[in-house]
Formats: C-alpha cells, sequence, structure tokens
C-alpha cells in the first residue's frame, strides 16, 4: 500500500488533469471518478489533496461514503 | 442584486461568493433532476411501475418548482445562472439521475430515484447549516426545499420497502413547503 505524506496529497488536487485524492482517518482515497468531486472540488466548500479528518464531522453526510471510492494509500502522519 | 440583502448576509460572516456558488449548483440540481425524472418517469410501466409513476411525477414537478424558486435568490444575492447548458449541467451538486441499465427494472430506477433525493437532503442540509441565523431568507428558502426532498426520499425508500410508511402522496396541490416562494 502506498503511503503518502501531506506533501504528496496535496499534489492530488485533481486540477490540471491531476488526479483528486484525499484523507480521511489515515486512509487515503481517489475521489477522481466521483460526479462530486469534479476538478478535485466538492459542494464549492472542500478541497482534494487534503486530509479532511475533521473537515467530515461537520458533513451532511457520514464516511461511509468513503465506501463508494477506492483507497489507494495511507496518509504519513508527519 | 439587492445591494442591502447581500451586504447584511455579508456582515452576518456567510462567504456570499460560496454561497451563491452553492445555489446554482443546487438549481443545476434540480432542473437536471427534473430532466432526467421526465426519462425514468416514462419508464415506470408494467404493474409495478404504473404505480409509482403518479409519485414520480410529484417529485419530478417539486424539482422543477425547486429551481424556479431557487433561481430569484442567485440573483438576489448578486449571482447568475451560467449561460450555458452544457456548464449548468455538470456543476450540478448530483449526479445525473441517469435512467439504469436494465430500464424494466423497477427497483433500480427506484434506486436511483432514492438517491438522488439523498444528495438533494444533504445538500440542502448543508445550506442551512451554514445559512441558519445568518442569512433567514436563503435559510427559509433552503429548509422549504428540504422538507420537500425529505418527503420524497420516504416515497421512494418506502416503495423499496426500507421501512414502514408514515406518508402517503399528495393531496391537492405540489410544493406544500415551496409554494409560498413561487408566487
Amino acid at each position: 500500500m502506498k503511503r503518502f505524506s501531506k506533501g504528496e496529497l496535496a499534489q492530488y488536487n485533481g486540477k490540471n488533469g491531476a488526479a483528486a485524492y484525499i484523507a480521511y482517518e489515515g486512509k487515503v482515497y481517489d475521489v477522481s471518478g466521483s460526479f462530486l468531486w469534479k476538478n478535485g472540488r466538492h459542494q464549492v466548500l472542500h478541497n482534494a489533496g487534503r486530509d479532511l479528518t475533521e473537515t467530515i464531522k461537520q458533513a451532511p453526510h457520514g464516511a461511509d461514503m468513503l465506501e463508494r471510492v477506492p483507497m489507494v494509500g495511507m496518509l504519513d502522519e508527519s | 442584486m439587492a445591494k442591502v440583502t447581500r451586504e447584511v448576509v455579508e456582515r452576518a460572516g456567510v462567504n456570499v461568493d460560496q454561497l451563491v456558488e452553492l445555489l446554482v449548483a443546487n438549481a443545476a440540481g434540480e432542473l437536471t433532476t427534473y430532466y432526467y425524472y421526465t426519462i425514468l418517469r416514462v419508464n415506470l410501466i408494467g404493474l409495478k411501475g404504473e404505480g409509482i409513476k403518479e409519485i414520480a411525477e410529484t417529485a419530478r414537478i417539486e424539482d422543477r418548482n425547486h429551481f424556479e424558486a431557487l433561481v430569484p435568490r442567485i440573483y438576489e444575492l448578486g449571482g447568475k445562472l451560467p449561460e450555458d447548458m452544457k456548464v449548468f449541467h455538470d456543476m450540478s451538486a448530483c449526479p445525473p439521475a441517469s435512467l439504469p441499465k436494465g430500464p424494466t427494472d423497477i427497483n433500480a430506477i427506484l434506486t436511483v430515484l432514492v438517491e438522488a433525493e439523498r444528495c438533494a437532503v444533504r445538500g440542502y442540509t448543508n445550506i442551512c447549516n451554514l445559512t441558519g441565523g445568518k442569512d433567514h431568507r436563503t435559510y427559509d428558502l433552503s429548509l422549504a426545499i428540504l422538507n420537500e426532498e425529505i418527503e420524497h426520499e420516504s416515497w421512494f425508500s418506502e416503495f423499496l420497502g426500507e421501512g414502514p410508511s408514515g406518508h402517503f402522496m399528495r393531496r391537492g396541490e405540489t410544493s406544500p413547503f415551496v409554494s409560498k416562494f413561487l408566487r
């Protein structure tokens, strides 16, 4: 399983042809194929390439939504 | 644009540009859903499908009403709709409610319908959370739409047999919550 630093994760922001990855509780998910993450943006307010562990607590949905997208790696804590 | 309207919302701490973008995305979701529901409705045939057709039609008309109700608020806040319909479609807050591969599979159509409504419930809950106590008019409008989306979700969920039914189809006019914004 590939490991990502926060700097590497930030490169997967869904812009300019880059894939869109997000992190949640140490796992990295590929949301590139999701209609709801077009161009690396989700519901105007959220951007790919970031750890959304805290953000998702405010979302009107649970982390179970991440079961719909592939997990592609783990996020290093540093 | 309503200048003071926008100012007071900004002063309440709302990022109005982001809010407008969210409203446009949800307006796109409503209009595209109206379109896709038209296709779903005409494919609701046979003994099982015909029983669902009328309630799917109510949801279709109410989603169009939601679009109509959102548009004035977008312009009051200084926003606008994209000139290009294709751009508008692709910025929808919810995925296309496309006809399933097996169009005679009524349960598959119901699943598309309920997923579309669930996306809308999440979207308007989000807008209510962002505007509650800050932008009273957008909150009131979003809450009205949310009430109808929750009923739509319940209808289709109950048709799928996900739980006992506390609902029945509309009696009389459509959009009992949103109609005050359509006058």
